[in-house]
């Protein structure tokens, strides 16, 4: 049965969204999905945005049914009341599981979180809690629209543009457990965000760009912050879109915004003697980014009262309340997260107190600017002509308005220049530009050329006489080029590699954001700062008959397919046996 | 004999929390309950083969005054007596109960002018006009058309989606759950 739906699934770090485009239909527009969800105790309320977390909920809850839903009783929350949950009983909830995809000094299939659960909590991993997420929007799919199941649909999954390949295939993962079919496709966030508005029917996107631009995908939301850069070109006189450079996964949002505001409202409570608890304070930090909204509209208020409301009956008795002024909240957010600053300023690398949590690498440098510009300035030669933002944050003029002067004071242009028309609907963009290119992908519309946004090494040790207490150098072979196309495969050239049958082959795999070498080239010099480890890769080659051991001369191939998956192989030379390599994630530490 | 066993089951069900859920469970899978019949999904990815029990038959006001009372803290607010503050505590207090409020109103009900014309704006009364929609005051002598002014354009509920309650009839009454923090 042919797709009746190209359906955008937005994996969040804080919200999830599902979008449908019927295919075949003229003038057909994007929907998006209303997802039944707990959003308090035995309370179901269908919501646009599923928010990314889990509650694990106490023997009696699971026992009593607590999270049943339209579809079943699965043993854990997710969705609006689990967020809550989040918030007041953070031992037993699950948050940022994305983000944990990406850091691979843990095993990323084992039951790690809720991060720092106590021993009674029945932890999982981030891979299905991934999982999970996706579970509920499909269950939420089948229920809405039972004649158009997924597995036979058109179905494009979003990933940042930072995740690696591990990270996306971890993402992969979890999305074939969940139930998505064979065939998905993996989109890049801020491409799916440029889709969307590519796809607005009330403004020609044609009109608004034109050969020679340079566009920046500014995504901030509410944790994370994914930049990508894209080129607009002509050929034969149409306008074509190639996606030039994506971003590092840098681990700073609104939130990080909220909990500024807090301390700072934090510290004027301690002047008053007003000693916070854990609740209050989460209490706080809700109605500091209210305060931040008022304060930062066009027409708002000089000062906005900061209330945390008293915990127990008495509310009015129990509230407590002090201003915060529009001056000092800009000058907090401003310095704080949009410092201005040259292009050539990079981040501030050190150790920071502060809003941070154990595990995730968080950011040390919360300056928004300040990643852009770094990352404006690894991209030799790009001149930045115009930006698109996406991202809770941007719903606020301020925040565009700063990063629009800091990148019209790097290149000597108008703010009013630079800014395109933004997308209607931040949250949402993401799921419904998916949706649109899974519809573009079949019915031949205008697609952005991307490509490999990495390149990939394999690690070679050095030969040479072993001498103690010394480390051999580590050299990189490039076996995936950066910008390396979909839908290809390429022969790694160079020297061929023994593998040993019947053992585990180890490889030390590295990829870079900014080194373009040739596939087959072995760089012997490279810093910390261009090329990144990730997880090692490993194949175990069948022991050859009779139990001898053999060395295989194998060469590295390499493919990418059409759906955003990368593969690599040992490829014997001898003979007609290939290996796949798979990313180990286990443990290191 | 079914009098001696209405009063039996009626008791243990006050008494006993499992009971009434079976009772309550038993009665709603005899087809009153109000939620719409779930499709089997064709696929179904989370362990949703497991009988699909139709929501309690909960009060709907019970359900929203719980929503009020959790997002904007509305029956804290009116149970509290308020004689003893100032203007000022009351204000701040009232500014978080209206926002929370407010956005559970827009939400559930985006409620809209009844009538398109502004305030204080002149408006004609067709005759069959509809008396749910448009009332009448003053000076009201004849037949229509009527002219006359819009004193209050009126509130219409563009939508009416209100949460689905699911959870055991034990609960059933509670508003809001105490909450106990353990420390």
């Amino acid at each position: 049965m042919a797709a009746t739906f190209s359906i955008g699934i937005d994996l969040g770090t804080t919200n999830s969204v599902l979008a449908a485009l019927p295919l075949g239909v003229e003038g057909a527009s994007i929907e998006v999905l209303s997802v039944p969800q707990l959003t308090a105790p035995a309370t179901v309320e269908g919501r646009p945005l599923l928010p990314s977390f889990l509650y694990l909920g106490t023997p009696e809850e699971v026992a009593q049914d607590a999270f049943r839903l339209p579809w079943g009783s699965p043993s854990a929350a997710v969705g609006e009341w689990a967020r809550r949950q989040g918030a007041e009983v953070p031992t037993r909830t699950v948050s940022g599981a994305k983000s944990w995809l990406t850091y691979s000094r843990v095993d990323r299939r084992q039951p790690i979180l809720p991060w720092n659960a106590p021993a009674e909590v029945t932890k999982i991993s981030p891979v299905e809690a991934s999982r999970r997420y996706l579970e509920h929007l499909l269950s939420a799919w089948a229920q809405a629209h039972p004649e158009a199941p997924i597995q036979q649909q058109q179905v494009v999954l979003t990933v940042p543009a930072s995740f690696d390949a591990v990270a996306r295939e971890l993402t992969r993962e979890a999305a074939l457990q969940a139930g998505l079919p064979e065939n998905f496709i993996l989109l890049e966030e801020p491409q799916a965000a440029f889709y969307a508005w590519l796809a607005n029917p009330t403004q020609s996107w044609r009109k608004l760009v034109r050969e020679g631009d340079v566009v920046a995908i500014c995504d901030v939301g509410g944790g994370t912050t994914d930049l990508t850069l894209i080129s607009v070109a002509q050929e034969n006189g149409e306008l074509v879109l190639q996606r030039l450079a994506v971003g590092n996964h840098i681990l700073v949002g609104g939130d990080n915004m909220d909990l500024a505001l807090a301390q700072l409202a934090q510290a004027r409570f301690a002047e008053k003697g007003v000693a916070l608890d854990a609740w209050q304070s989460v209490a706080l930090w809700h109605a500091c980014r209210a305060a931040k909204e008022t304060l930062l509209a066009p027409d708002g208020p000089t000062t906005c009262p900061v209330t945390v409301l008293g915990r127990g009956r008495r509310l009015i008795g129990g509230s407590i309340s002090v201003d915060l002024t529009r001056e000092e909240v800009v000058s907090v957010l401003t310095e704080g997260f949009f410092p201005p600053g040259s292009l050539q300023v990079r981040p501030v690398r050190r150790p920071q107190s502060g809003f941070k949590e154990l595990g995730l690498p968080y950011e040390s440098d919360p300056a928004v600017t300040r990643h852009l510009s770094h990352f404006l300035n690894q991209q030799s030669g790009v001149r930045l002509t115009r930006v698109l933002f996406n991202g809770g944050v941007f719903k606020s003029e301020f925040f565009r308005r700063r990063v629009l002067e800091a990148v019209a004071g790097w290149y000597g242009a108008t703010p009013e220049s630079l800014e395109l028309p933004h997308n209607r609907d931040f949250d949402l963009a993401v799921a419904r530009g998916a949706a649109y290119y899974g519809r573009a992908k079949l019915e031949k519309g205008i697609r952005i050329r991307g490509g490999a946004p990495r390149s990939y090494y394999v690690g070679i040790e050095a030969t040479g006489p072993a001498i103690p207490g010394i480390v051999r150098p580590l050299r990189h072979l490039c076996v995936v080029p950066r910008d390396m196309e979909e839908g290809t495969e390429l022969d790694i050239p160079g020297d061929t590699i023994g593998l040993l049958t019947g053992e585990q082959a180890e490889f030390r795999f590295f990829s870079s954001l900014t080194r373009r070498d040739a596939p087959g080239t072995i760089v012997s010099h490279a810093t910390e700062d261009e090329v990144q480890e990730t997880s090692p890769l490993v194949a175990t080659l069948p022991a050859a008959a009779g139990g001898e051991t053999d060395f295989v001369p194998v060469r590295f191939q390499v493919r990418l397919t059409e759906l955003g998956v990368l593969e690599l192989w040992c490829v014997s030379t001898v003979s007609e046996d290939r290996w796949k390599l798979e990313f180990s994630v286990r443990d290191e530490g | 004999m079914r009098l001696f066993q209405a009063f039996r089951v009626f008791f243990r069900v006050l008494s006993d929390g499992d009971f009434a859920e079976r009772v309550a469970r038993a009665e709603s899978s005899t087809g009153a309950g109000r939620s719409a019949p779930a499709a089997t999904p064709a696929v179904s990815p989370a362990p949703a083969a497991a009988p699909v029990k139709p929501a309690s038959r909960r009060s709907d006001a019970l359900t929203l005054l719980a929503v009020f009372q959790r997002e904007g803290r509305l029956v804290d607010f009116l149970q509290e007596p308020i004689e003893s503050y100032t203007d000022a505590q009351i204000g701040a207090a009232v500014r978080e109960v209206h926002k929370g409020c407010r956005q559970v109103l827009e939400r559930m009900f985006a409620p809209a002018p009844a009538v398109p014309t502004a305030e204080g704006a002149p408006l004609k009364v067709e005759q069959g006009y509809d008396p749910g929609r448009i009332r009448l005051t003053g000076q009201v002598s004849g037949t229509a058309p009527w002219q006359g002014t819009v004193a209050h354009p009126g509130w219409e509920a563009k939508r009416c989606d209100l949460p689905e309650w699911t959870g055991t009839p034990a609960a059933e009454r509670v508003i809001a759950p105490a909450e106990i923090e353990i420390r």
